[in-house]
């Protein structure tokens, strides 16, 4: 079943229909938001009952939208976590990235900032590499990028979306190995992105963005990973009660080849592993529980059929 | 409100030259400095890397007194002073607690105080000078160039006079070429760093 990642966005008044109904078709719900009297449900929906959920929704005031960014996990990387980049520009692109769906996280780097000083540490390193993609914001000048960037992604393996001041060509020409997305002309700036060629300039990230993960997705589906992380999430809330009382906004957070479960690994991983999936196919079966390097989090990934034989 | 007379960002990067200009220019009006300044020039060059700011100020006269922000009435043997807002409240307390003592002022809200029993009339209270801005300028200026800045440009020099100011960063060590640096600037607005 091919599973396609939509948003639906409606009123309170009779959302719970939407619920069963995207459970009743075998889709997932990644996330909920109640904002006021609005819903947004961020979903996993098998393909061919997208257009039944959205002639379900019309009457109902809502509308399904395709969000190709729901149930992926980006790292925002900037070179500390200082005014020179915050709120404007890298609260505003992890803003606009999960408004469409995408779970984002921050990474302030320790020692990013300068051009001779620029480091990266294991920490760093690791905790972007448990993401499905980086977004690197990067600064004003051509040669400050040319020289701090072979630093700050070394060590980095999963796709780099690289925005800066400079025009793509130059990040292109600067940029060596080159990486998976380059978005030109956002360097650092110091308002808030609310004209409209800043939003478009948004917009293209998001467009880069999603290419990425169009081509990320196209290498998985060559080798298929054995069970869908929405369906892991599903298991993991009917059998460990104790992620309910998380209060994180997104206790299991749903990645392209996995998952992040935000409970203790100590506590927590052995019990995960045993989870029956189907037919005595255990969790442990089929994907890897290894720590987080963020606090003391569990980080699933799923091994693909290649490894396995098995799809669930 | 008085504009910049001269204002000017020199880098060998000119698309960086612009970005800084905009940066600058959000910088100042965020922190109120637009109208302190009257001319500025900046040079950043990433491949040195060295960062000047160099600038005239405008003249600072003017002193914030009570009547710039309360208005005083007299009602029946006490003073009221009710507040536009809070900028100046904690100061102004401080002058009235020290200069009337305690059991003669009440803040009887947020915006609203009253002086019971004073020997000075409301006119008198008018004038009473609350704060001098000029004091504050020179700490929010370094904080201003220290955003404006590029990150990770920890070595500072700075100096502030009357009505002139260079703030110098880099993230190596500053030689004394910084100086000449520093004066060649200054020529090209037509001034001289004293």
């Amino acid at each position: 079943m091919i599973f396609v990642p939509v948003t639906y966005r409606g009123g309170v008044y009779r959302h719970n229909e939407v619920v069963d109904l995207i459970e009743d078709i075998g889709g997932y719900i990644v996330q909920k938001q109640v904002i006021a009297s609005d819903v947004v449900l961020l979903c996993f929906v098998p393909k061919d009952d997208v257009e039944q959920l959205r002639s379900f929704a019309k009457p109902l005031g809502g509308e399904v939208i395709d969000s190709p960014l729901v149930g992926t996990e980006i790292a925002v990387v900037i070179p500390s976590l200082e005014i020179h980049h915050l709120p404007h520009p890298a609260c505003d692109i992890a803003e606009y990235l999960r408004r469409l769906g995408a779970k984002s996280n921050m990474v302030g780097l320790a020692r990013g900032v300068g051009k001779r000083i620029a480091a990266l540490n294991d920490e760093e390193r690791d905790v972007i590499n448990e993401h499905d993609i980086a977004v690197y914001v990067l600064g004003n000048f051509e040669k400050c990028i040319e020289h701090k960037m072979p630093i700050l992604r070394r060590g980095i393996e999963v796709p780099i979306v690289l925005c800066g001041a400079p025009d793509k060509e130059a990040l292109q020409r600067i940029t060596d190995p080159p990486v998976e997305g380059y978005v030109g002309n956002v360097g650092r700036f110091m308002h808030r992105t609310k004209e409209s060629d800043e939003l478009a300039k948004m917009d293209e990230i998001i467009a880069e963005i999603t290419k990425v993960l169009d081509t990320k997705r196209v290498s998985i589906a060559k080798d298929p990973i054995s069970v869908s992380p929405a369906r892991l999430m599903d298991l993991i809330k009917e059998h460990v009660p104790e992620i309910h009382e998380v209060t994180s906004p997104t206790p299991l957070t749903v990645q392209m080849n996995g998952l992040r479960v935000k409970l203790p690994y100590d506590t927590f991983a052995g019990q995960i592993r045993s989870i029956e999936i189907e037919d005595g196919v255990k969790i442990g079966d089929v994907s890897d529980l290894n720590p987080s390097r963020m606090r003391d989090y569990i980080l699933i990934k799923i091994r693909p059929f290649s490894e396995t034989n098995i799809v669930v | 409100m008085q504009a910049i007379e001269y204002f000017e960002v020199e880098c060998p990067e000119p698309l960086g030259a612009e970005y800084y200009k905009q940066i600058t220019n959000d910088v100042l009006l965020d922190h109120n400095l637009i109208r302190v300044i009257n001319k500025l020039h900046i040079y950043v060059d990433p491949g040195v890397p060295i960062f000047v700011a160099v600038g005239v100020l405008h003249k600072i006269t003017r002193l914030v007194r009570v009547r710039d922000f309360a208005a005083v009435n007299p009602v029946a043997g006490k003073i009221m002073l009710v507040l536009a807002n809070e900028t100046y409240l904690a100061p102004m307390l401080r002058i009235f607690l020290e200069r009337f003592g305690q059991d003669h002022v009440e803040q009887a809200d947020r915006f609203t105080v009253v002086l019971r029993d004073v020997s000075v009339d409301a006119r008198e209270v008018e004038e009473i000078i609350v704060a001098d801005p000029s004091e504050s300028v020179y700490k929010d200026l370094i904080y201003a160039f220290k955003c404006i800045a590029p990150e990770g440009f920890r070595i500072r020099r700075e100096q502030y006079t009357k009505d002139k100011f260079f703030f110098v960063a880099s993230e190596d060590a500053l030689t004394d070429e910084v100086d000449a640096l520093v004066r060649s600037k200054f020529a090209r607005m037509g001034e001289v760093m004293a």
